[in-house]
């Protein structure tokens, strides 16, 4: 439709007077949803109306208003507990400053928390790894400490032996060219048990080992094997023996004495 | 009562629409002029005009709910309120005048004669005055004196399309008036 011709027709005068029939307000109003141009010139003629109207006023005599609100004054509602549209606009333009505190304020604090975060999640990190170090150390404490009692309580059970009057004590000195070097054997007379302390033994050199000796009757017997012990080595149970005798032997032992390798040797007093 | 310097329209509407007192104020101070010139022009008495206007206000005070911000301004709406009750008044005294009539007094006369104003002068009507005579009638019998556009067709004896023409014609040279 032609909407600038309908316009001009003289029809939104007409309605905005208050002359249009139902059919052709209907119309009009139908007009107004569907074209934005019909709509702004029925604002238009209004605004127009109303400034002409506001420029040429004819005042009523004064004494009319009194008389208005006298016949009304039961009607007005007195904004006790109510909010006007102009106090909330101004309490939202109160608002709106108080607000930009509030986010600055919450962008302020969330920045914080964030440090704070992250150097609490750091010093986190930190304890629960010294934490864990420190568990590790108690651990191997705990080890050691046990180990330590455990090689106490070889020693003390030693010390009960070698000071067991049923204990016979040989001492075996370094042979010559070894004087250096020096162990004792105790042998227990009742259960015939033989311990030996290893008081003075070189390190034995890579794959070899010390091996203990018995004579009994002349011939060399083996007496086992000296391993890595606390305190007294048990070695095996020798019923007789006139002498002791110590010798770097293979690893395992040998069967026969290598007697060029004769570390150590006493006699059964 | 402190007023504020001004209302939007909006806030105006809501405030009148909430009962409030002081934008009620607001509104007759800004509006009774323009309305009660509108008024004048229909009623031309001024001692009837000021009834009117008092019962235009009263009218708008308790049907502020009906009015649609959407259909239109406020102003607008007043303004159709305020023909509406004039063009009512000018009937129901002509109603009173034709009674009267039958038992004049000078008292009345007197009356008539004091409280008639030059109503041509006035606002719109002397706007419309200016307007051609065939565009001129209309417009005074439809909008001063309320006849319908059916109503006029037959007074003046012309189909109603010419009538609907002639109005709308008539309007969109008087709003050209106005904007200038």
């Amino acid at each position: 439709m032609n909407t600038q011709e309908y316009i001009e027709s003289g029809i939104i005068e007409t309605y905005v007077l208050g002359m249009t029939d139902a059919i052709e307000s209907a119309e009009l109003e139908q007009y107004c949803r569907e074209y934005p141009d019909i709509k702004l010139a029925v604002t238009a003629f209004e605004a127009t109306l109303e400034q002409q109207a506001l420029l040429n006023p004819i005042n009523p005599p004064p004494a009319i208003k009194a008389q208005l609100f006298e016949s009304l004054k039961d009607e007005f509602v007195h904004p006790v507990f109510m909010t006007s549209p102009t106090k909330q606009s101004a309490k939202v333009f109160n608002i709106q400053p108080f607000l930009k505190y509030i986010a600055a304020a919450s962008i302020i604090l969330l920045v914080i928390s964030g440090a704070m975060n992250l150097y609490l999640y750091t010093k986190l990190s930190n304890s629960s790894a010294q934490y864990q170090a420190i568990l590790v150390e108690k651990t191997s404490l705990q080890a050691n400490n046990q180990l330590i009692q455990a090689k106490a309580l070889d020693l003390f059970n030693s010390m009960q032996m070698m000071t067991d009057p049923a204990m016979l004590k040989v001492s075996m000195p370094g042979m010559p060219g070894k004087e250096k070097n020096y162990a004792t054997i105790f042998w227990d007379t009742k259960s015939k048990d033989v311990y030996i302390l290893p008081n003075k033994l070189p390190q034995p050199t890579l794959g070899k080992q010390y091996q203990l000796w018995a004579m009994v009757d002349g011939k060399p017997v083996d007496a086992g094997m000296i391993g890595d012990c606390a305190g007294l080595c048990k070695m095996k149970n020798i019923p007789n023996a006139t002498m002791f005798a110590v010798t770097l032997e293979k690893m395992g032992g040998s069967s026969i004495p290598t007697m060029t390798e004769m570390y150590l040797a006493g006699k059964v007093s | 009562m402190e007023l504020p310097q001004k209302y939007s329209e909006q806030e105006l509407v809501w405030l009148l629409k909430q009962r409030n007192e002081q934008a009620y104020s607001y509104l007759y101070d800004h509006y009774s002029g323009a309305l009660f010139s509108v008024i004048l022009c229909v009623v031309k008495e001024e001692e009837l005009a000021a009834d009117v206007l008092q019962e235009v206000f009263i009218k708008i005070w308790r049907q502020i709910s009906l009015y649609d911000t959407t259909k239109g301004r406020l102003y607008t709406w007043m303004l159709n309120v305020a023909r509406n009750t004039s063009i009512d008044a000018i009937r129901s005294k002509g109603v009173k005048n034709s009674r009267q009539n039958q038992e004049l007094t000078e008292n009345v006369y007197e009356q008539a004669g004091s409280a008639e104003m030059k109503t041509d002068a006035i606002g719109l009507r002397k706007l419309v005055h200016t307007l051609k005579d065939e565009w001129k009638i209309l417009i005074e019998l439809s909008y001063f004196e309320g006849y319908t556009q059916d109503e006029m067709a037959k007074m003046l004896n012309i189909p109603l399309g010419t009538v609907k023409t002639r109005l709308r014609s008539g309007l969109a040279a008087l709003s050209k008036i106005i904007k200038k």
